[in-house]
């Protein structure tokens, strides 16, 4: 294969030529095209073969994680029957914090929870004291993550 | 009285020795027409938004390289010396000598160094590299056949070329026009070049962004007139997830076989993948970070200035210029041709599951290209979204017009 693209890719023209003839400008089209497309066509397969590899693997690994999952749920129904969750309290909310700020710390607790798979619960909002404001506190964070 | 004399004549000096005078000389007008020129194209970067982060520095390099006597960029200093005998004991009749340049040269020929030593489109194929996502294509390698499709106007130009009776140098330099990439351009054009030519890279350079601008204009009326609206209505599906082990494999070996396979396409994909990677490989990101924004951003003035600066009036305005426009149009044109009708192809084998309109985004303006297909997409369908689809065709326009960079370095022999 190499030898063929080797043996395709000699100089063939030199760069000042004039009034070029037309075998040399088809060789050049033609060579030009397949060139492109078999090196293209060798990525696609290539590609391909381990796109289907690691899916395959992929999978595997998913269908093992599922049963184990449900294995796993179905142990814990068996030992504990399911009590009725209590009502949620409401967060004690200190003065001059907006309703807005509420409802967006709850939400990102809440997404939190959602991607560990753990229920958290709200319990206080207060300001913090004697630190920065969120601002200086990301510009400080930026600053020093590299070290 | 002597005085008076004396300041009249130092004032005629001052005079004569001013960019004025330089307007009145022989030749002088062409470098007004080239000044207003680039008020145009400041306009058309400013006001109407055409490419504006390369149109406005290319426009500015043009401008102060028109104002005479500026001695910003000394086109004789990179003429080709003739024969001249390297170390080695061989002739070398593409010798430029840099000493010189580095001694006498202004700012804009300091800089234009980088274009002419090809440092500045590998540097930006490695910014460009850290900013693409390849999933869409590892997800639907297929596209793959979609990116190489639209190389096909690179190579018809270069016949329309060879006809007009240009040197193998130009046809190829005006051909790789066709794939729709500055930085290509620039890489191939001022390695094929020479003063024996009748155009320079400068000339490439301005076709070659003035029709990546243009993508929105020129694909869509190509893009209709080639598909049915039942082709066009086709929506296409969800793609798969991608790995992260497969977004990290894939530039290592798209390095490994074009490398080995085309060797002169090693610096721009090389990069390319390198600047990939650094991304995928998420453990870089300070590097990635550079590579996406600052040095993208230098390289980038560094670029459209010192190209701006080659186009000097007596360089310029030649008959040859109007070719390529011509023939820029052309092969930007075909290209997309190509691709669609590869696109139409693909929809009938598949089963008229694949939407023709990702073909048009093998050309690789990114991420113009997919844009426009996106568009078209969604006027006959309003709720189909094919951007994705068309990314995975436009990145692999980019490594396919990388190629065929390499493949026309490797034939035509400076």
């Amino acid at each position: 294969m190499s030898e063929l693209a080797g043996s395709l890719l000699q100089p063939m023209l030199k760069a000042s030529e004039k009034d070029l003839s037309g075998g040399t400008i088809a060789s050049v089209v033609i060579t030009g095209i397949c060139v492109v497309f078999i090196g293209l066509i060798i990525l696609i397969l290539c590609v391909t073969v381990y796109g289907k590899a690691f899916d395959a693997i992929n999978k595997k690994k998913a269908a093992a994680q599922k049963a184990e999952q449900e294995a796993k749920a179905k142990e814990n129904a068996a030992k504990v029957a399911p009590s009725p969750a209590p009502a949620p309290a409401a967060p004690v909310v200190e003065d001059g914090i907006e309703e807005e700020i509420v409802a967006v710390i709850t939400a990102a607790i809440a997404a939190m929870g959602a991607s560990s798979g753990k229920k958290l619960a709200l319990r206080s909002i207060s300001t913090a004291k004697g630190s920065r404001n969120a601002w200086a506190a990301a510009g400080v964070a930026e600053n020093t993550r590299p070290f | 009285m002597g005085i008076i004399d004396s300041f009249l004549e130092t004032m005629g000096d001052l005079a004569s020795e001013s960019g004025f005078a330089g307007f009145l000389e022989a030749g002088g007008w062409k470098n007004i027409v080239m000044i207003l020129i680039s008020f145009l194209f400041m306009y058309l970067a400013i006001a109407k938004g055409f490419e504006p982060l390369l149109l406005l520095p290319i426009s500015f390099g043009m401008l102060l390289t028109n104002l005479p006597f500026a001695e910003m960029y000394h086109p004789e200093y990179w003429e080709y010396l003739e024969n001249v005998q390297e170390r080695t004991g061989e002739l070398n009749s593409h010798y430029i000598d840099y000493g010189r340049i580095l001694q006498h040269g202004g700012l804009l020929d300091i800089l234009y160094m980088g274009v002419k030593l090809q440092i500045y489109p590998p540097l930006i194929f490695l910014g460009i590299g850290a900013m693409t996502d390849f999933g869409p294509l590892i997800a639907n390698p297929k596209s793959f056949l979609l990116g190489a499709a639209a190389q096909g106007g690179i190579f018809f130009t270069f016949i329309g070329a060879a006809l007009l009776g240009m040197t193998a140098a130009e046809c190829g330099s005006i051909a790789i026009i066709g794939g729709a990439d500055g930085p290509t351009a620039i890489y191939v054009s001022s390695k094929l070049l020479s003063k024996t030519d009748s155009i320079g890279v400068g000339t490439i350079a301005l076709a070659a962004y003035t029709y990546m601008a243009l993508v929105p204009i020129i694909q869509p009326p190509i893009m209709r007139a080639l598909t049915t609206k039942k082709e066009r209505s086709v929506v296409m599906g969800q793609l798969r997830q991608v790995s992260k082990i497969e977004k990290l494999i894939f530039p290592i070996l798209v390095t490994v076989i074009i490398s080995l396979m085309v060797p002169s396409a090693a610096p721009l994909v090389g990069m390319l993948m390198f600047g990939n990677l650094l991304k995928e490989s998420g453990c870089c990101d300070r590097i990635a970070k550079t590579a996406q924004n600052e040095l993208m951003n230098i390289i980038t003035i560094f670029l459209g200035a010192s190209v701006g600066a080659t186009t000097r009036a007596d360089k310029i305005l030649t008959l040859s210029f109007g070719k390529v426009i011509l023939l820029g149009v052309i092969a930007f044109s075909i290209g997309t041709a190509c691709g669609v009708l590869l696109g139409k192809l693909m929809y009938i084998i598949s089963g008229k599951t694949i939407n023709p309109l990702i073909g048009s985004a093998g050309v690789s303006a990114v991420p113009m290209a997919a844009r426009v297909s996106q568009k078209v997409g969604q006027e006959e369908v309003p709720t189909n979204y094919l951007l994705m689809h068309a990314m995975g065709p436009n990145v692999a326009g980019v490594i396919g017009s990388a190629v065929a960079a390499g493949v026309l370095l490797s034939i035509v022999q400076v």
